[in-house]
Order: C-alpha cells, then sequence, then structure tokens
C-alpha cells in the first residue's frame, strides 16, 4: 500500500515567499467582480454556485484545494492530508491556527463542518461526506476519516468542505453563518447581500495574502453580459466572468481592459441512455459519434472558443492522454453505414437541449440536427425551460440530450455519476467492464498509476459511446489592467490571485 | 369613509387565499422539481429525499397548502429553499427597491405622457400630434430588455456618464433606515448620496416608464380630445373664458378619472415589467427575485411574492378610489 500524502510545501512555500513581502505597505485597493450567478446567502454548504463556493472557502478555509500550478490537490487548512491504510484518511491541522476572531481551529470543527454538511437539511453538499463511514478527531489536531472502500477522491471531496466553528455553532445554531462568519480563510467576510453582492477584505496576518492582493473584494451580481462587459469598460468592476465568444474582441479592443481565458474543465457531450430505442444498439450510439462535426461547430459557432474532447477529459485533468485521439472521427459515410448495419436508417430521435443554460446551446443543438440527419437519423429538436428539462434527466426521461457536466478536475466523481452502474439515471448506462475499470482508478491512491488506469477506463467509455463528447469551453473573463489576474479553470477568483498593479 | 376602507381590506382577504391556492396549485403542475434545482447535481437520491422530508415536500400537496395557509395567516410565509431564510424578511428586505423604482417610472410617465396627451389634444392634427404619437407609439412597442441594454450600451459605456447596473455605489455609507436610498439619504442629509442614488435610478426607471408613458400619453389625449366636444366646454368658450383655461380648468379636470385609472392599471403592468428591467440591470428588487424564484421552484418565495403582488394591487385599487373623490367630489363612498 502506498500513501498517499498531499504535500504541505506549497502553503509553506506561500508563507515563505510573504515575508519578505510583509514589508511592504498592503495595498487598499478594492475589486469588484462582475459574476453570472446570483449569491445565495450566508450558508457556505447552502450555496450551489461553484463560485461562490471558492469564495466561502477564502472565508472560512477548506480542508485542501486544487493547487493548479503543481496539478494536484494540496493542503490548505490543513498541515496534512495523507491514506494511512487502505480505508483511513489522516487530516493534521497546523498548531497555533486561529479564525479571524482569534479562536483556535481545531479537529472537532472539521468533524462538525462534515457532520453538518453530511446531515443538516440546510446544506446542499451532503455528496461529498455522505459515502464516508467515520469521521472523528483522535486529539485537537488530528482527524482521521474512514471509507468504506478505498478512495482516491477523498482529498478532491475535502476540497469542498468550509470549516466552521462548532462552538459557535453549538452557541449560535444556524445563526452563526450570519452573526458569527469567523473563518481562518485569506479573506474576512464583510457583507452579504442576498441576490446582490458580497464583500471580503483581506486577513492581512494570512500567510497566503500578499500586499498587491486586493484589500476587498466586492464578488457583484450582473446576470447580463452586455451589462458586464460595459461595466468592466467604465471601471464599475475590475473583473468580469463569463464575457461570451462574440463580445471577447469588444473587451481586446477597451483600452483599459483585456480577455484572460481558461478551460472551464466542463465536459459538453451528447448523453445516449441506453434504456430507450435506439439507445440500446451500440452502433446507433457510435453513428451520432461519427455524424458531429466537433471542430466546425467550435469554429463557426464558438468561435473557436472550445477545447475538442477525444474522451471526458482534456489536458490538466487526471486521466488525461495527449496519445490518445477517439476512434470515433468525424465521418458521416460511416455513421450512415453503422446505421444500416444495423437496419436503422431513418430512425426518429429527439434531440433536447437547454436554452441559455450553456454558451450558444441552442445554435449548436439547431447545427447538429443537419449532421445527424446526414448520418441517417430523423431528428426532432426539443428545447424545454431548463427546469423542466433538467428535472426529467435527473430521472432519466430525456433518451438523447445536450448537457454539461462541470467541477471535473478530478474526472472520477463525474465518470462514477454518469457511466458506474447505478452511478444515476440520468444515462442509465451501465457496463460491467467499465465499472470494473472505474472501480480500480478510484482504489488507487498512487497519481502515476491512477492516471493510467483512469485513461484504460475513459479508452472503454469512448469505445461504448453512452456519451458522445464534445469539448469543453473555454471561458472568458474580462481583466481590466489595473490589476493582474490569471483565472484558474473551474470558476473561480480567489483573491491571493488576484494582484493590484 | 374608514369603515368603507375597512370593507375593502376585508375583502381583499379572500382574495389572497385564493390567488395562494391558485398558485399553490400551478406550482404542484409545473414541471420542474425545487430539490434538484437547488442542490448540487452531484447529490444522490438519498441525499434529495432526504431535503425534500426537510422541506416538507414529501407531504400530500393538499396538507402542504394547509399548513403554508396556516403559516401564513401568523404572517409566517415560510422559509424559502433558496436562501434559506424567510420569506417575509427576504421580501422587506427587497421591496422598497421595487417600490422607488416603479414610484420613480410613474413618476416619469405621468410627468411626461400627461402634457404630451394634452398637447396633443389641443392640437390634434399638427405636428404635435404627430410627434406625440410616435414618440407614444414608439413606447408602447419598444420592449424593455431591449431598450434596458440598449440604454446600458449608450450611456454607461459610450457616455459613462450613468452606471450600468445596481443600486447604489460600494461603499455609499448611507444607513438603510426606510430602505428607500433616496429617503434614507435625505434623512443623513446626504446629498452625494442622493445624486448617486439617483444616477442609478435613472436607467432603469427611464426603461420601465417609458412603455407607461406612452400608454398615458394616448389615454390623456383621447380623454382631453373628449371632454373638449362636451356641452359645458362649448357654454365656456362662449363665456369668453381663455383657452388655456378652457383646457386645463375644465377639459383637463374632467379627463383626470379615466387617467388615473389607467395609471392604476398601468402601475400593476408595471410592476410585471419590473421583473425584466430589474434583472437586466441587477436592480435588487421583488421582480429578480421573483425571476430566481421561479426558475428554481422556490415555491415559499414566489407564492409569498405573489401575494405581495396581489396586496399591492389590491392597496394601489383603493389609493385609486381616494383619488377619485379629490379630483370629482360627485363621486361619493357609501
Amino acid at each position: 500500500m502506498r500513501k498517499a500524502t498531499l504535500s504541505s510545501l506549497s502553503v509553506a512555500a506561500l508563507a515563505a515567499t510573504a515575508i519578505p513581502l510583509a514589508a511592504q505597505d498592503y495595498t487598499d485597493a478594492r475589486v469588484a467582480v462582475a459574476t453570472t450567478e446570483t449569491i445565495s446567502g450566508y450558508n457556505p454548504y447552502a450555496d450551489p454556485v461553484v463560485l461562490m463556493g471558492s469564495v466561502w472557502c477564502q472565508v472560512y478555509g477548506c480542508v485542501t484545494r486544487y493547487d493548479f500550478d503543481a496539478g494536484e490537490f494540496v493542503p490548505y487548512l490543513a498541515e496534512s492530508v495523507e491514506a494511512i491504510d487502505e480505508l483511513t484518511w489522516e487530516i493534521t491541522l497546523p498548531e497555533g491556527l486561529t479564525r479571524h476572531n482569534g479562536e483556535p481551529v481545531l479537529a472537532a470543527d472539521i468533524v462538525h463542518s462534515i457532520d453538518y454538511m453530511g446531515n443538516n437539511p440546510g446544506s446542499g453538499k451532503s455528496f461529498l461526506v455522505s459515502d464516508w463511514a467515520s469521521v472523528e478527531a483522535i486529539d485537537d489536531l488530528t482527524v482521521h476519516i474512514t471509507t468504506h472502500t478505498p478512495d482516491a477522491t477523498v482529498p478532491d471531496n475535502l476540497a469542498g468542505v468550509q470549516v466552521t466553528s462548532k462552538a459557535l455553532f453549538d452557541e449560535l445554531g444556524d445563526d452563526m453563518f450570519r452573526q458569527a462568519p469567523y473563518g481562518a480563510g485569506p479573506y474576512k467576510m464583510v457583507e452579504v447581500s442576498i441576490g446582490q453582492h458580497m464583500i471580503i477584505e483581506r486577513d492581512d496576518t494570512h500567510p497566503m495574502t500578499t500586499p498587491n492582493n486586493p484589500a476587498q473584494i466586492m464578488y457583484r451580481l450582473m446576470p447580463e453580459p452586455e451589462q458586464r462587459v460595459t461595466a468592466l469598460a467604465n471601471g464599475e468592476v475590475q473583473i468580469a466572468q463569463g464575457v461570451p465568444p462574440q463580445l471577447m474582441q469588444r473587451v481586446r479592443d477597451l483600452p483599459n481592459a483585456d480577455i484572460a481565458t481558461t478551460n472551464s474543465v466542463e465536459m459538453m457531450f451528447l448523453a445516449m441512455s441506453p434504456n430507450t430505442h435506439p439507445w440500446d444498439v451500440l452502433e446507433a450510439r457510435q453513428a451520432v459519434v461519427h455524424a458531429i462535426n466537433r471542430e466546425a461547430i467550435a469554429r463557426a459557432i464558438l468561435q473557436d472558443q472550445a477545447t475538442i474532447l477525444h474522451g471526458p477529459v482534456s489536458e490538466g485533468q487526471i486521466g488525461f492522454d495527449p496519445d490518445f485521439t477517439t476512434p470515433l472521427d468525424y465521418d458521416p459515410a460511416k455513421a450512415r453505414a453503422l446505421l444500416q448495419s444495423v437496419d436503422l436508417e431513418g430512425v426518429e430521435v429527439t434531440l433536447s437541449t437547454p436554452v441559455g443554460r450553456y454558451t450558444a446551446d441552442r445554435q449548436i443543438a439547431e447545427a447538429m440536427v443537419p449532421m445527424l440527419e446526414e448520418a441517417g437519423f430523423t431528428v426532432t429538436l426539443d428545447t424545454p425551460e431548463w427546469a423542466t428539462l433538467w428535472a426529467n434527466v435527473q430521472q432519466g426521461n430525456v433518451p438523447f440530450y445536450y448537457m454539461g457536466r462541470g467541477s471535473m478536475i478530478d474526472p472520477s466523481r463525474a465518470l462514477h455519476q454518469y457511466f458506474a452502474t447505478g452511478g444515476s439515471p440520468r444515462i442509465g448506462f451501465s457496463d460491467p467492464e467499465l465499472d470494473e475499470l472505474l472501480a480500480a482508478e478510484r482504489s488507487e491512491f498512487d497519481g502515476e498509476e491512477r492516471a493510467l488506469k483512469m485513461q484504460a477506463a475513459i479508452r472503454r467509455l469512448v469505445d461504448q459511446a453512452p456519451a458522445a463528447f464534445m469539448w469543453q469551453h473555454q471561458m472568458g473573463w474580462g481583466v481590466s489592467k489595473d490589476i493582474s489576474f490569471q483565472p484558474r479553470p473551474a470558476d473561480r477568483a480567489d483573491g491571493w490571485e488576484i494582484f493590484v498593479n | 369613509m374608514l369603515l368603507y376602507f375597512i370593507k375593502r381590506l376585508a375583502g381583499a382577504v379572500p382574495v389572497l387565499i385564493v390567488v395562494s391556492g391558485i398558485i399553490f396549485a400551478l406550482m404542484q403542475l409545473a414541471p420542474g422539481d425545487a430539490v434538484t434545482m437547488l442542490i448540487s447535481d452531484e447529490a444522490s437520491e438519498a441525499d434529495k429525499a432526504r431535503i425534500r422530508e426537510a422541506w416538507g415536500l414529501d407531504r400530500p400537496p393538499f396538507i402542504q397548502f394547509l399548513n403554508f395557509l396556516g403559516n401564513a395567516l401568523t404572517g409566517d410565509f415560510g422559509m424559502s429553499f433558496r436562501y434559506k431564510m424567510p420569506v417575509i424578511e427576504i421580501v422587506m428586505e427587497r421591496l422598497p427597491a421595487t417600490i422607488e423604482l416603479a414610484v420613480a417610472a410613474t413618476l416619469i410617465a405621468v410627468g411626461v405622457g400627461v402634457p404630451l396627451g394634452v398637447l396633443a389634444a389641443a392640437r390634434p392634427g399638427t405636428a404635435w400630434d404627430a410627434i406625440a404619437s410616435a414618440f407614444s407609439f414608439a413606447g408602447i412597442s419598444m420592449p424593455n430588455f431591449w431598450l434596458g441594454i440598449l440604454l446600458i450600451l449608450l450611456f454607461a459605456g459610450y457616455f459613462n456618464i450613468l452606471p450600468s447596473g445596481g443600486r447604489e455605489p460600494w461603499g455609499l455609507g448611507v444607513e438603510h433606515v426606510t430602505g428607500f436610498l433616496i429617503i434614507d439619504s435625505i434623512l443623513a442629509g446626504r446629498w452625494d448620496a442622493l445624486g448617486a442614488a439617483l444616477k442609478y435610478l435613472a436607467l432603469p426607471a427611464i426603461v420601465l416608464g417609458t412603455n407607461m408613458t406612452g400608454i398615458i400619453t394616448q389615454m390623456t389625449r383621447a380623454q382631453v380630445l373628449d371632454a373638449l366636444r362636451e356641452d359645458f366646454v362649448m357654454t365656456a368658450r362662449s363665456k369668453g373664458v381663455s383657452e388655456a383655461r378652457v383646457l386645463w380648468r375644465h377639459a383637463f379636470r374632467n379627463a383626470m378619472v379615466g387617467v388615473v385609472t389607467i395609471i392604476g392599471l398601468e402601475f400593476g403592468m408595471l410592476l410585471s415589467g419590473a421583473m425584466i428591467v430589474e434583472t437586466v440591470f441587477a436592480w435588487p428588487g421583488i421582480g429578480s427575485l421573483l425571476i430566481t424564484g421561479i426558475s428554481s421552484r422556490d415555491f415559499p418565495l414566489i407564492i409569498g411574492l405573489v401575494l405581495v403582488y396581489t396586496g399591492m394591487f389590491i392597496v394601489m385599487n383603493l389609493l385609486i378610489d381616494l383619488i377619485y373623490t379629490l379630483i370629482d367630489p360627485r363621486i361619493r363612498m357609501n
């Protein structure tokens, strides 16, 4: 059994770099970030929005975080996180770690936070911790997590665990989130205005902050892309999330701002449920993959702001193999031949797509229809309202749909959820060989070995084609020239990565 | 008079109950599910079942409705699924923003529409009449979201003289006593804050008021034209009363009952239009809150907000009845 250890070097390195800078004056500049999704409230466990999850991690601190430069999960609040045997993970807290109100951060806080996430009705993230067998404080600084089966995704799950105070919760209950939002992260909570904005303030004593990080950051809801770009242009905000492809040139032309792009780490795919005909036929599913000209769609509709996928992952994600290309390349003649071989030419299918949920989703689906028809399908396009489509997808009632799945830096959870037997009804796919390969990658703690096992699972997945993997969107961020900010994948705008020029 | 108002308010209670029943039924019939919309897409079926139970969604719909009604009668509209806060608290926090916007839009619409309508009626068939008609038809025809984006691009983007959205600048520092920023700024004696609040209010209020301006212009023109054809106007003119006095004292005053009626009705329409305008301008009112509530199937929030809208309609109708008596003494309430 190899030990999996999350290095504490990155935190130490950050602390070390902060020491000489501490002599400098801290900037009092404020930065406003225009965001696309609403701010739910004070409870960090209740907010389903990815970006807000990372903001709450800045306030409370999460047990781990993903280091995009190192390409691995590293300790965040913790000093170390390591697997001490196949079923047990040990979290060690550093000595002397305190919250913004001076209270110590203890192992009991981690146990309490995991318990709240798993069991409290106010939590919307119980999936992160509900599969664990037990969580126990060994002493004030040590926590043991026991899993039912070997689980290499524990560090990934811990990146979503904001560590709130047990003592404050015992005193105030849920009112703690509003009355005493004291965390141990690099930024302190200043103000939440539900559905409007959230303001956080730099903790100058925190080792992850530097003098050039903004003194305050306001995450401000601006649902309309035109408004976000205009606000960037006139200096109301310094960062604009979600600049769509058609507005990128406008931002590039601004004298005071520029565009930065990053991978969304969200696989866009066409799902085909084998529980319904003709998707129970392998050749029909493979014909769909052959039928779609992904390069043409990415070029014409997405204006090249997309990374073409040969499987569910791309560069930077666990399991990516740069040498792998899908054998199911664009070939309408082969698609038609496959359909003819199983006597399905002309078969009627309904393609469902959300409208306005993903970049150019409707236009993309409309472009897919003639491609599918060229391959021999007779296609009806269905464009239901998102809430309706999403509820039906979750119940397994939509046979053929275009959709995305984010939060896939470690793709294991997503692949299990969509493609393992019993993972969810969304596709309803079942393949014992794939199940075995997915189980093998999840129980492998050595990073390199795990990547190889993940690659094997992905090859099987691509071959069986329960989904046609399309692309990952390149997300555009408008960034003022007054600051330096390189956006990270998966919708993050962390204060310690924003620098005032 | 007081008895009349008490009767009218008492009559509103069954209206509110019926409205809440209809909304509740529609929510039950609507596809989609609050739990799937509001928790992570990674949640297991067991997680969803647990949350469904916690939110009371596992009970029969009729029982859910009775529970809601029982609590609502005590002023408790339940907890928002999305925001995890009492609905009444969220609504009261956001309501002043919507009222401030609606009142500003109404003032713009009345301030522009009424004089324009009177001017058109006083000079029918002239260029003034044509300009007023063209203006009002344009106002009626333009979609709010289109005009909103256009004005953002023009005044916030190109001229950079007004903010693109929101309600107040960061760090305004005015204590929210009433929730109405204009009033709070005046109470605090902060004229800079008042100026900032007006700048943020300008674009959404103009957009929201544009449609209403067109309708009021048309309505005022028609009502004043009708009044100008009445016998009492001819009598006034034959007695040598000046044309301005005939227009404003005799014709306009008689036309006001119809104009006030349309203002009242349009105020209701304006509240529904505010949903779009608030979304486009990121205005933190109850309109954008309702849009968020509907898209996430947040039933308690939706019902709470619809009841607030209904209540505002009822109050508005009462106010109009009161204004009738002020305009036309012949109208009496028994």
